[in-house]
């Protein structure tokens, strides 16, 4: 009886303690404000043709076990994820081609509710032009709902249609939309990210992601 | 028992403090940046490639099921006018042949991107350690990689990894030496940095170079980046 007592008593501890954590305020104050839809539309797109880490808690928390078919295994390379993305034509922009690395933050903290990647693109659209962009994407929210998820007994995870993952990057990081080639070169501007994890099923083809970028020209000056 | 309980219930919630303090979070494994110091300032860093070893196999992808002289990690997106994008993934190596990071190279042809017979491409740099470059060129040919239908499905060829592209010569320069005329991609031009590299600027080459052909026809070979930066410039 009593070990019963104290097992029940640490487990108790233990949940209310992570509750707490999970709860941190902090992750709801720090998101990034939405860009307009109609400067910067999201883009959905599927981002399953990757390999590395799969951004879940456990890759961020280094406590899972990684798909060995996806998992990159330079010692160098054990926390980052690379990927080809078509992003769809539509809101008058053509398809374009684009990659994305996101490298585990290594100013990642969970006493500051900080559980994410540093994420770079670069985008090419066929006879038009390229951009390079940069972010921080924070993936504490979905964490923690779907810490509650399963303690609520729903063991398909996080609760939310779509999280809004860009967030502030933390001191030492940048972020920012930067132009490099064609009639984008000069180009400035921000990027924000969704990520939908109810989406991410392997054998669904909903879009899983989708991206939103604005960019503007580069300031005309008088000679 | 209520003493008990209380204890042990101050015990859960004081691992739970130890572990958010104590976790060990990813860090990145970090090798010596090798960088040389010219005497008039700046700073160069070469970054090499070797194909195809390098490349980065997407999932699905079998080697064997290829063409010998295939590239895997790669894609193509052409619109109906035949303006073309490339994108190409790799594993980066500093001089020192140890992998360091992972590198993009994605390319373009036609309208605004590039003169007719040529490209302009785009190189991602990302060393997870330490941030991550972008590189901007135009490239003194069509350096995109293709796709062919075939009946297994689409297959991408790398023109540097088929043993006619170097009946005439071992290296190739691919970074043009004059700026296109079409659009504003100049040659070799590190367009930005983030975290150690945040606030440089400066230039590169790309540099192709054959190491050996096989008798399938494939060949071995490495990319060579160059780059030469300084602060602000």
């Amino acid at each position: 009886m009593r070990a019963l007592v104290g097992v029940l008593g640490l487990l108790l501890g233990l949940l209310v303690g992570a509750s707490t954590v999970l709860l941190n305020p902090l992750a709801w104050m720090r998101g990034l404000p939405p860009l307009s839809s109609e400067i910067g539309p999201f883009k959905a797109y599927r981002g399953e043709a990757y390999r590395g880490i799969d951004l879940g808690a456990g890759s961020l928390l280094r406590a899972g076990r990684q798909d060995p078919e996806a998992a990159l295994n330079d010692p160098a390379l054990r926390h980052v994820r690379i990927a080809i993305i078509v992003l769809p034509a539509g809101a008058g922009a053509p398809a374009a081609l684009a990659v994305k690395v996101s490298a585990a933050a290594e100013s990642n903290s969970l006493w500051r509710a900080q559980l994410g990647t540093n994420d770079y693109w670069n985008i090419y659209w066929p006879g038009e032009g390229s951009i390079f962009a940069t972010g921080y994407s924070n993936y504490w929210a979905v964490t923690r709902d779907g810490f509650f998820a399963v303690l609520g007994g729903d063991f398909d995870g996080a609760r939310a249609a779509g999280y809004p993952v860009s967030a502030p990057p933390p001191p030492g990081s940048a972020a920012g939309v930067t132009g490099a080639a064609g009639r984008y070169a000069g180009f400035t501007g921000e990027i924000r990210e969704l990520w939908y994890p109810r989406a991410g099923n392997p054998r669904g083809t909903d879009p899983d992601w989708a991206v939103a970028i604005k960019a503007n020209p580069p300031p005309v000056t008088a000679r | 028992m209520k003493r008990l309980f209380a204890i042990s219930f101050l015990a859960g919630l004081l691992v739970v403090v130890l572990a958010t303090t104590f976790w060990p979070l990813p860090t990145h494994l970090r090798y010596r940046s090798l960088i040389t110091v010219p005497t008039d300032g700046g700073r160069q860093e070469e970054f090499v490639i070797r194909w195809p070893e390098d490349r980065i196999r997407l999932p699905g992808q079998d080697r064997s099921d290829l063409p010998a002289t295939a590239a895997v990690g790669a894609a193509v997106l052409e619109d109906s006018a035949g303006q073309r994008a490339s994108a190409e993934l790799f594993r980066l190596r500093d001089a020192d042949d140890n992998v360091i990071g992972v590198a993009t190279r994605l390319a373009g042809t036609g309208g605004a991107i590039a003169d007719p017979g040529r490209s302009a491409s785009n190189w991602l740099l990302v060393i997870p350690s330490r941030g991550a470059l972008f590189l901007a060129q135009t490239d003194v040919q069509d350096a995109t990689v293709t796709e062919v239908p075939t009946a297994d499905g689409p297959v991408v060829f790398a023109q540097a990894q088929t043993a006619a592209f170097w009946a005439e010569r071992q290296r190739l320069l691919v970074t043009a030496n004059a700026p296109a005329t079409t659009g504003s991609v100049t040659t070799g031009r590190v367009v930005r940095g983030t975290s150690e590299f945040e606030g440089l600027r400066g230039s590169f080459t790309e540099t192709w170079a054959l190491d050996e052909v096989s008798a399938d026809g494939s060949t071995q070979g490495r990319i060579l980046l160059a780059t030469f930066t300084a602060a602000g410039n």
